[in-house]
């Protein structure tokens, strides 16, 4: 609750902020303060020191791994906007209202992590994406960003509205929204005595909010939308969309789904015909394949990673189809792994001029640092050895070995994540084994240049410990 | 058939011939004046649930306040039947099938269900059936679902914030 509180005034703050506060260059400052406050009082929580006591009516519950999620995605967002400052700055005037709604996201995200209950999921998912319509076209005069701005909103709307239909039949089958009911015995409400009989509105409303989670998350076949609004909208923007905000639309898809298995519904499910499991691996074969596939044929270094962050989504998709405590520890890996790989990897290409793989090309001999750093990156991505990104790949494949049974997924995820270093690798190459010149539309700071390798460390050490991050679920 | 029933039958067969005349109009006013008519018999509906305060409000905020800003942005594109865009067949093709599997899934969920619940007429109304009385409506709002109800105040302030980004001149 903490979270959620502060982070909401934390948006007011800043926008009240961008009325009063002439100096532009304050408002980074404040942001970064806000989100650092954001992060103590979520530990603080996490801890159990809640400072409000708001009776909730068991609309949240607050539970260990949504609340080390929000520590991760909030020291996320602190690496985000620290290396990314200047760039927001220069997306357009309201830079006030950029953090603002950035805040604003993070509240739903939140919101995401502990939901209860299906009205606060919808809640929480308009939160999360609403702010974001507004940045993918903050850059106003730029027609790209337009386009991208509205096609996102008409489809963002579009699946809402199936979310929402899927919400109202699960309503209609079990008389409820809520997830978990506490202190009250269910074969006495209407849910339980209805349950068996009324099943089949039940799953016809999860396949909806399946459908509607899955656009969220950008799923194959939901995934269409994705690749032009990552390449339309502002690169700044488009690295938070890809990774703070994907990874919170997969938390609540995994506390959806982790919950309803616990509450037999899916077993109860399965007796009238509908496998989730291998509803699941149809989505991950078919996510890992069209991002996989279209992304080598990309030229574009920001359209290959919007691709990659379908292919990327795949492998967490996994968590889904196992729904173990290994899958939910392997989600926090790859939530960290991607997300710090991939906020480096759009930090830098939105100091560059030219987005296209020629425009790596001799990266490594003007500007040493940054291939460095821009090399460890896309190792992370690809899932080599000794960094976090493999970890995360590692813990993803032995979830599902787990579960039994699907074996052949397992398989095909490896094979995919084969073909994917080749498109990585292609950067790498163009970096280090090809003539010519870098050319810098801004000029990088040396703090710039600290922070790359900085988050170049961190994933080469949390892939030699990932223990760390892991331990901290549990004490 | 009691009047409960054929009040049912009339109000159903309004909102499905006044949805299908949305989609099938030519001229995009006559498809808002359309969708005005299945919110209003929709409105219909939920006062055949007993939930009056929905009713009104879906009149007054959808038919009312937002068909009337449809109608203005429609006059001001100028939109003719001209500029109808063009479909492709194969899009066509896909979307039918695609829309006829899920109207095939709704309707045998539907089937289903009745025939299973047969002995159990009124499982419609939740509890009581009184929730849609405004009193009701009213206490569970500020009690049981105050959280959400306060939080939609992010989810309204944000948009404001967003509007103000993307209206104003730069």
């Amino acid at each position: 609750m903490n979270a959620i509180i502060l982070s909401a005034i934390f948006g007011i703050v800043m926008m009240l902020s961008s009325a009063f506060v002439k100096n532009t260059k304050a408002y980074k400052s404040i942001a970064l303060v806000g989100l650092i406050l954001l992060l103590l009082a979520n530990i603080c929580e996490t801890y159990s020191h809640a400072w409000l006591n708001i009776p909730t009516f068991d609309m949240l519950e607050f539970s260990r791994f949504g609340l080390y999620f929000n520590t991760l995605a909030i020291a996320c967002t602190i690496l985000f906007s620290a290396f990314s400052q200047r760039e927001i700055e220069r997306v357009g005037r309201y830079i006030g209202e950029y953090f603002a709604l950035i805040f604003f996201v993070l509240c739903g995200i939140f919101i995401l992590s502990s939901y209860n209950n299906l009205l606060m999921l919808f809640i929480g998912i308009e939160i999360m994406s609403i702010p974001l319509y507004i940045l993918t076209g903050a850059r106003k005069e730029n027609l790209k960003s337009n386009e991208a701005s509205l096609k996102y909103f008409l489809m963002g709307s579009f699946s809402t509205g199936i979310l929402l239909m899927g919400i109202a039949l699960v309503y209609g089958g079990t008389g409820d929204f809520a997830l978990v009911h506490h202190g009250q015995d269910i074969s006495t409400s209407i849910a339980g005595a209805m349950n068996k009989r009324m099943s089949f509105l039940d799953v016809a409303g999860m396949i909806l909010i399946l459908t509607g989670m899955c656009f969220k998350v950008s799923a194959a076949p939901f995934h269409f939308w994705a690749p032009d609004i990552y390449d339309g909208s502002p690169s700044v923007f488009t690295s938070f969309m890809a990774t703070i905000v994907k990874a919170g639309a997969f938390i609540a898809f995994i506390r959806l789904f982790a919950i309803r298995e616990e509450e037999t519904t899916i077993l109860e499910n399965a007796i009238i015909g509908v496998d989730w499991k291998m509803l699941f691996s149809i989505i991950i074969v078919a996510t890992l394949l069209f991002g996989n596939i279209t992304a080598i044929f990309q030229q574009s270094v920001k359209r290959m990673l919007a691709y990659s962050s379908i292919a990327q989504a795949g492998f967490m998709l996994f968590s889904l189809l196992s729904l173990n405590d290994t899958a939910k520890e392997g989600l926090l890996l790859y939530v960290v792994a991607y997300s710090v790989a991939t906020i480096g990897l759009f930090g830098i290409l939105a100091k560059m001029k030219d987005y296209t793989l020629a425009g790596y090309n001799g990266m490594a001999k003007s500007h040493p640092t940054l291939a460095f750093a821009n090399a460890i990156f896309l190792l992370s991505l690809s899932g080599i050895p000794l960094t976090i990104g493999f970890f995360a790949k590692y813990y993803m494949l032995m979830a599902v070995i787990q579960t039994g049974g699907y074996m052949w997924v397992a398989i095909v995820g490896v094979i995919f994540a084969v073909i994917s270093v080749f498109y990585y690798f292609r950067v790498i190459w163009s970096m280090y084994f090809k003539e010519g010149t870098v050319e810098l539309k801004y000029p990088v700071t040396k703090g710039f240049k600290i922070l790359a390798v900085v988050m170049a460390l961190i994933i080469i050490l949390l892939g030699a410990f990932p223990q760390v991050i892991l331990n901290f679920l549990y004490f | 058939m009691g009047i409960t029933a054929i009040v049912f039958w009339i109000l159903s067969a309004l909102t499905l011939f006044s949805a299908i005349m949305v989609l099938v109009s030519k001229n995009p006013v006559h498809s808002v004046l359309w969708l005005v008519a299945t919110f209003f018999s929709i409105s219909g509906h939920y006062i055949m649930l007993n939930a009056q305060f929905l009713a009104i409000v879906n009149v007054i905020v959808y038919a009312g306040a937002i068909m009337v800003l449809f109608l203005f942005v429609i006059m001001l594109m100028n939109l003719n039947t001209k500029t109808e865009m063009k479909k492709n067949l194969w899009m066509k093709l896909g979307g039918v099938i695609s829309g006829g599997m899920l109207l095939w899934i709704l309707i045998s969920v539907v089937r289903t269900y009745a025939e299973q619940s047969k002995g159990h007429p009124k499982i419609a109304s939740v509890n009581t059936g009184e929730i849609g009385l405004i009193k009701n409506l009213g206490h569970v709002l500020f009690t049981q679902y105050a959280l959400p109800f306060e939080l939609c105040s992010v989810l309204f302030l944000s948009a404001m914030v967003g509007a103000v980004v993307i209206g104003k001149k730069n």
